[in-house]
């Protein structure tokens, strides 16, 4: 079935039709008019703007084109589908559609595409105005071409994370929360853009290297900041390439889970290997491209690339990236009490060691080996030299990971639904409170206790008294994890009590 | 031999708290209209709910025409109408255009004529140009029936689908019940209003705190019960027909004008023995009834309505 005939995907375009698409359309055309009346003007009488050439003057009229667009199709598009998709689950519209001999695809695919039809609408006008203002500020098509490709398959991608926000969240502006943090968390990316994943996720350095086809000098800062081939492991790729590729791939898993959470909601939101798959490939992708900063010699410098570059601080901002990174996976990976209890009483599995292997506490520690291995590559050829920097990080990979697969899933178990609360107060007194204390009694030892710290500081560069102090502190940490595993079994063995005697 | 329309067996479905339905089997033959009954929290929703594949079982086996739920979905999509017990419609789209939705999602052959049969079914042939959000919810809910009667389902499952119904519709519905019926669809049909179910169930299955108390054709339950309570009508003389009645042995006999009510221990057949003897005696018997609806009767005499 193409998409013309998707039921779901024609509903969507009744919705959108007869909710009234022309005033969309107009304000998108207004604006772009607007954009491009004032490039006619600068090359009717250059002399009343400060542009130096009219590529100059099309490069901010564009800019601004593709910046509307880009609100108007990922972030409205975005906030489109996951609220359609919300409304009619609540409605009960969703499972009306389910029970439907339409596959899950089909179902995700109407609603990927035809949610936010008048967002594409408005996007292909200033799309259209965009390609009239490359061609007047005599821009390169492939300004035009590139920007469009990456802008479209953003809008893509971020639309299948709306389907799966719109499939998980209770409330959808929840997910749009979501979308805006991950903007904001993306601002420190920005001061080596070529050195970070997000700015290759979210394709910003594609288009704005795209923009800097021109530069002729590393003397402007900006410009060379935001040109030229990153690189992975050493190897020139195009940046466009790069976004596409990872754009890609972890829209592949987003995929999956949507057709998966559409088949069954009672399905989980990532498998495991999925959760192992997507982790491996974005850490493996973001150690690729700072490979080239110690091409395996940390910390010692092997050849440095970027000369405006705080090194030091490099490999710590990827460490907290990838606690980050981990923590997302492993709360969605982490499984509801409720389904395990379910699982048990189907299946009649009633071991801890079942529930082990259902946890996400084992993929935790997948997930830090897998770190553990990712993060060799940068110190592989200097290891006599590092190691003790290397196992501090590693180790407070491995417990922080554990920690919080362990406290979710305790606090999931013993507070149930006020379980999202108690886990943000232990982690606020676990990450951020040793900060908050260190700065009151103005001492920086006290911020070295924070789950944060040990990696963090052990890679930028620590000296040898400080290291010690460090794997005190993760050794510290590893006991924490061991009293939370003490507290989850028991809860778990209680679950399984429960579950028994509900059964007979 | 073919397999039942709808086989329920052992299903179990557990919520956080509490069990909410807990070993039950049933079987809806075509033909059959069968009506689940409980108080409101006996687990009739949430069966439905299971049975339709949106709710996930602990235990226990669904079957449409022979495919099981867990194995085949697909198949039993095909085969099975449900229809919940609010009104889930797209208020922008119009009457036609909802179902025409309905209609391509199960490819319909003939969509446009399927589409107005389905509409005149539910008289609501003048509403089709309507948006759905003008609709009263009476309207809603026949539309929302319409939608379920689109692929011609084997297996109907109605939850509550009089309550947003005004008398007329109840009786309209009733009339489209018996003319699923009449084609062989097996229906399963839960509603706590008692009489509206009654009339065009020939089986009942009464539920209570997630489990079967009881189930089978009305008939069979009224024996189950044991007692039923009776009112007849005549046209001449009450002595004769109140003496065949004392010497039946009938319980609580009460004189009624040109009748009598009275609760009946035998079975079926041992009341048909006594309307015989009635008419024999020469009594013109005018009316023969169950007080109340049969279904209530034995719902009120299964425990369940302790609920209520």
């Amino acid at each position: 079935m193409n998409i013309a005939e998707n039921p779901i995907f024609l509903t969507q375009k009744r919705l959108t039709h007869r909710a009234g698409v022309l005033a969309a359309i107009l304000i998108a055309a207004l604006i772009g008019l607007s954009l491009l009346s004032g490039l006619i003007a600068y090359l009717a009488d250059p002399r009343d703007f400060g542009f130096s050439s009219p590529q100059d003057a099309g490069k901010m009229f564009y800019g601004w084109t593709i910046g509307v667009e880009i609100l108007v199709l990922v972030i409205g598009g975005f906030s489109r589908i996951s609220n359609v998709l919300a409304n009619e689950r609540k409605a009960g519209l969703w499972d009306s559609n389910r029970l439907t001999p339409l596959q899950p695809s089909q179902l995700v695919v109407g609603y990927w595409f035809g949610a936010p039809l008048r967002e594409f609408y408005m996007s292909a006008i200033l799309a259209a105005i965009g390609l009239v203002i490359v061609v007047l500020g005599r821009l390169p098509l492939m300004l035009w071409l590139g920007t469009q490709i990456l802008i479209f398959s953003t809008a893509l991608f971020f639309g299948l994370l709306a389907v799966l926000a719109g499939l998980v969240a209770q409330r959808p502006q929840s997910a749009f929360v979501f979308l805006i943090l991950f903007f904001f968390l993306q601002f420190p990316s920005f001061t080596m853009p070529k050195f970070f994943l997000t700015n290759f996720l979210l394709p910003i350095y594609g288009i704005v290297s795209l923009f800097n086809y021109n530069h002729d000098s590393g003397a402007d800062f900006a410009n060379y900041e935001w040109s030229g081939l990153p690189q992975l492991f050493g190897l020139p790729i195009y940046p466009i390439l790069l976004s596409l590729a990872l754009q890609f791939l972890v829209g592949f898993f987003f995929w999956r889970a949507a057709v998966r959470k559409t088949t069954n909601p009672f399905q989980p939101l990532m498998l495991r290997w999925e959760a192992v798959a997507i982790f491996s490939i974005l850490l493996a992708a973001q150690h690729g491209l700072i490979w080239g900063q110690w091409n395996g010699q940390f910390p010692e410098p092997a050849k440095a690339i970027n000369r405006y570059n705080d090194r030091d601080s490099l490999l710590s901002i990827v460490h907290c990236g990838t606690i980050l990174l981990a923590v997302i996976i492993l709360a969605a990976a982490s499984p509801q009490p409720e389904s395990v209890r379910m699982k048990v009483m189907r299946l009649g599995v009633k071991n801890l060691a079942a529930i082990f292997s259902g946890s996400a506490v084992s993929l935790a520690v997948a997930l830090a080996v897998l770190a553990a291995v990712v993060l060799l590559s940068q110190c592989v050829f200097s290891f006599a030299n590092s190691w003790e920097i290397y196992f501090i990080a590693v180790g407070n990979l491995l417990t922080f990971f554990l920690v919080f697969s362990l406290l979710v899933e305790f606090c999931r178990l013993r507070f149930r639904r006020r379980a999202l609360g108690f886990v943000a107060l232990w982690l606020f007194v676990l990450c951020v409170l040793p900060f908050i204390l260190a700065g009151v009694f103005s001492n920086a030892a006290i911020g070295k206790l924070s789950l944060l710290s040990p990696g963090i500081v052990a890679l930028a560069n620590s000296n040898d008294e400080n290291l010690n102090y460090l794997l005190g502190i993760v050794a510290g940490h590893f006991g924490i994890a061991v009293l939370l595993f003490l507290g989850w079994q028991r809860q778990w063995k209680q679950l399984l009590a429960r579950a028994s005697a509900i059964q007979n | 031999m073919p397999a039942p329309p709808l086989e329920i067996e052992h299903l179990r479905v557990d919520f956080p708290e509490v069990v909410a339905v807990n070993d039950l089997s049933l079987t809806v033959g075509a033909g059959d209209v069968c009506g689940l009954i409980g108080p409101n929290g006996a687990g009739k929703t949430t069966t439905m709910r299971a049975v339709s594949g949106l709710q996930e079982c602990t235990r226990g086996l669904v079957r449409v025409g022979g495919h099981e739920l867990a194995h085949e979905p697909e198949e039993l999509k095909k085969r099975l109408g449900f229809m919940p017990d609010f009104c889930p419609t797209y208020d922008q789209l119009t009457a036609s255009e909802f179902l025409d939705h309905f209609a391509r999602a199960y490819d319909v052959p003939d969509r446009s004529r399927r589409i107005e049969q389905c509409l005149e079914l539910t008289w609501l042939s003048e509403k089709r140009d309507a948006l759905c959000e003008e609709l009263s919810r009476g309207m809603k809910q026949r539309l929302v029936l319409a939608k379920t009667l689109l692929p011609d389902p084997q297996v109907l499952l109605l939850d509550e689908p009089a309550s947003g119904l005004d008398p007329l519709g109840r009786i309209e519905l009733r009339k489209i019940l018996l003319q699923l019926r009449d084609a062989g669809k097996a229906v399963l049909i839960s509603s706590h209003i008692l009489t509206e179910l009654s009339g065009f169930c020939n089986k009942a299955a009464i539920m209570e705190r997630g489990k079967l108390v009881m189930s089978g054709t009305i008939a069979e339950l009224g024996q189950k019960m044991g007692c039923r309570q009776m009112s007849v009508k005549w046209r001449n003389t009450d002595d004769r027909a109140l003496q065949i009645l004392k010497e039946a042995g009938v319980k609580n006999l009460k004189t009624i004008a040109q009748g009598a009510t009275f609760d009946f221990d035998g079975n079926a057949d041992a009341l048909d023995g006594l309307l015989k003897i009635l008419v024999v005696e020469g009594v013109r018997v005018t009316e023969w009834r169950g007080t109340g609806d049969d279904l209530e009767q034995i719902f009120l005499q299964s425990g369940a309505k302790e609920l209520m």
